[in-house]
């Protein structure tokens, strides 16, 4: 069988599909067998499995749910809020996280491994964790409300948690290194030349900013958004805790659909339409930045 | 030579798997053979009392080990359903609502009065409540939890409601997230307010107007934190908890049975149908009076054999359990999907 995948016809068909002459495409098909059965057991079986599960009822056919999650206002508002909060978040991760990636890059310097460090210790924290530190923080008697207090700034305890705000910034402080990394390896990859070349031809710093180095970094910030937006459509724990239900996004009512009521097949069609409003989105965010010039 | 060397490398790799994969089997046959069951148990307070009381008790017994899984029980039945054939649960603890579905959809057997020994000294409702399919084990009664800071609580729910709508104080109440919220909050409220499990109108009227002055919760310790923290004034809580975070030295927390009485909230021990036979023998332990005293000292809930008697201050904390509110289980585990989409639409917490 081997010898058979190592024939001449391997080869060609090989090539084809990869545009390279390998003298070796046994190997690598025997070495992406694990990947292969990884996925197929742990992604596309369970996937087609979730499919079925949320079409099938008592022995036949059924796309009451879907009809339900499509013609409802309700279902729809909600996807709309996922899709809303998911757009917010990445945008909002990369209004902090370039300044940082640019500061990184350019004038950290030495400390260049030490701003790694700081991005990526965070990570290294339980996410339940950090969201119970904005709580001790925010809360009615927490640091927040008692120095504002304290200076007079307040009257009375605000309630800071429970709102949509708190459950964006929470969210944002737990993606942001994700576009930061991204756009950081980008960012190192721009010719400064080419800036320079820009000022010496009467550019401002702005403009250079806006029509050189941003232009360039179109593959970091790509691939940022489409990390961060997927990582935030499928966010769940930072909601939970601190959104105090002002805002109901689709993992939340998977999550209750699973936990309360046991109703699996309207959980699985929910879970089938963010996965799909995911690619639709990553989709159409690929083909803008494709347009710019950039291959995500 | 590199190709020779990738050769013995994945020759190597497959052997490696191949050995795992049979010593594996061994390892398997071996547990088979040594005659351990698994047993499930919440997390914290639990699961310890469980290791420290419950499995010690039968081992020395039936000389079986029992290995203790924790969890919760969705994903425990999700297991069992994945392998009814073979389960690798004996023993499953469970609420109310997932209990009757348990027996109906046939995952567990019902209990036998023959195989345990200790179900003659358990009051008859507490196996009716999951028509014969279970029994039992501790129950907790969810009234109102609240801070010293509070000087004049409320004494009922009607009270509670009232209270928080005037703003008089800011109630924590459990959001739609957590399992037992139609039961312990929905129907409780229906029945005070002069509702029915037919009727959650007069509930959901009345959180609508409590949401101004309230906070929701998703986790059950969530309370105390809201409570310290001064988020919240009065909450929705139960009642072993609340006792057990005073001993744990939070002083300031107090808790009240309302007057129309605490809400039922059972932990039901259920036997695994093709699970082995010795798991009879756990639930016999489970319901023996000496360990049940001990879970009750440890965990501050009510237990289900008769013959125990609590100690005090136990015993003037412990809500008899006929001075709880039962709700119509069976009803709320039907109505429940229709209420928390209500819920969802409405409230939104």
């Amino acid at each position: 069988m081997t010898m058979t995948l190592a024939s001449g016809k391997a080869r060609r068909f090989w090539k084809t599909m990869t545009g390279r002459s390998s003298s070796g495409p046994t190997i690598s098909l025997v070495w992406s067998l694990p990947a292969v059965f990884f996925m197929l057991a742990f992604f596309l079986f369970p996937l087609a499995d979730n499919m079925i599960r949320s079409v099938g009822a008592d022995g036949g056919w059924s796309f009451a749910p879907y009809k339900r999650l499509f013609f409802d206002p309700y279902y729809l508002e909600v996807l709309g809020v996922t899709l809303g909060f998911s757009f917010a978040v990445t945008l909002a991760c990369l209004l902090v996280g370039y300044p940082v990636a640019y500061f990184m890059v350019r004038h950290a310097g030495r400390l260049y491994g030490l701003c790694i460090f700081f991005l990526v210790a965070p990570l290294l924290t339980s996410i339940i964790m950090r969201t119970f530190g904005w709580r001790v923080l925010l809360a009615r008697q927490g640091f927040a409300n008692a120095f504002m207090m304290e200076f007079g700034l307040i009257e009375r305890p605000l309630n800071l948690l429970n709102g949509p705000v708190i459950a964006l910034l929470a969210t944002v402080q737990v993606l942001v290194p994700f576009m930061v990394l991204a756009i950081t390896s980008s960012l190192q990859g721009v010719d400064r030349r080419l800036e320079e070349s820009a000022r010496l031809l009467g550019a401002g710093r702005a403009s250079t900013f806006f029509r050189i180095t941003a232009p360039l970094t179109l593959d970091g910030i790509g691939t940022g958004f489409i990390l961060v937006f997927m990582l935030a459509n499928g966010s769940f724990v930072t909601l939970l805790l601190l959104g105090g239900g002002s805002l109901q996004t689709f993992p939340l009512l998977i999550y209750q659909q699973i936990n309360s009521t046991r109703d699996f097949v309207l959980a699985g069609a929910m879970s089938n339409v963010l996965l799909m409003s995911a690619v639709i989105c990553l989709v159409i965010q690929a083909r803008l930045l494709r347009r710019r010039g950039t291959k995500p | 030579m590199l190709d020779l060397n990738r050769r013995k490398l994945i020759r190597g790799l497959g052997a490696g798997a191949v050995g795992l994969a049979t010593g594996g089997l061994r390892i398997g046959g071996a547990h088979a053979q040594s005659q351990a069951i698994t047993v499930t148990a919440f997390g914290g307070i639990w699961e310890q009392t469980i290791r420290d009381v419950m499995v010690p008790d039968f081992t020395k017994r039936t000389g079986v080990r029992a290995n203790v899984l924790i969890g919760g029980p969705q994903q425990w039945m999700a297991q069992i359903e994945a392998n009814r054939a073979k389960p690798p649960i004996d023993v499953l603890m469970n609420t109310v609502d997932l209990a009757l579905i348990a027996g109906k959809t046939g995952l567990v057997e019902p209990m036998a009065k023959d195989k345990v020994p200790n179900l003659a000294d358990v009051p008859a409702r507490f196996l009716d409540v999951v028509e014969g399919n279970g029994v039992l084990f501790t129950y907790g009664a969810w009234g109102l939890a609240y801070h010293e800071r509070v000087k004049q609580p409320p004494k009922s729910f009607k009270e509670f409601v009232e209270g928080t709508i005037k703003g008089r104080w800011r109630a924590s109440l459990p959001s739609a997230a957590y399992t037992g919220t139609p039961q312990i909050l929905i129907w409780s409220l229906a029945d005070a307010l002069g509702g029915s499990v037919d009727n959650v109108t007069p509930a959901f009227e009345a959180i609508k107007q409590m949401k101004a002055n309230s906070v929701f919760w998703t986790g059950i310790s969530d309370p105390l934190t809201q409570l310290e923290s001064g988020e919240a004034d009065v909450a929705v809580y139960v009642d072993g908890r609340a006792w057990a975070h005073f001993d744990a030295g939070a002083k300031w927390i107090r808790y009240v049975n309302p007057t129309e009485g605490g809400v039922m909230q059972p932990s039901i021990a259920q036997k695994v149908k093709n699970g082995s036979d010795a798991a009879w023998e756990y639930i016999n332990s489970l319901l023996s009076p000496g360990p049940q005293a001990e879970v009750a000292k440890r965990m501050n809930f009510g237990v289900s054999n008769s013959k125990v008697d609590y100690p005090e201050p136990l015993g003037s904390r412990i809500t008899p359990w006929q001075e709880t509110r039962w709700p119509p289980f069976e009803k709320t585990g039907i109505a429940q999907r229709e209420w928390l989409d209500r819920w969802n639409r409405e409230i939104r917490a």
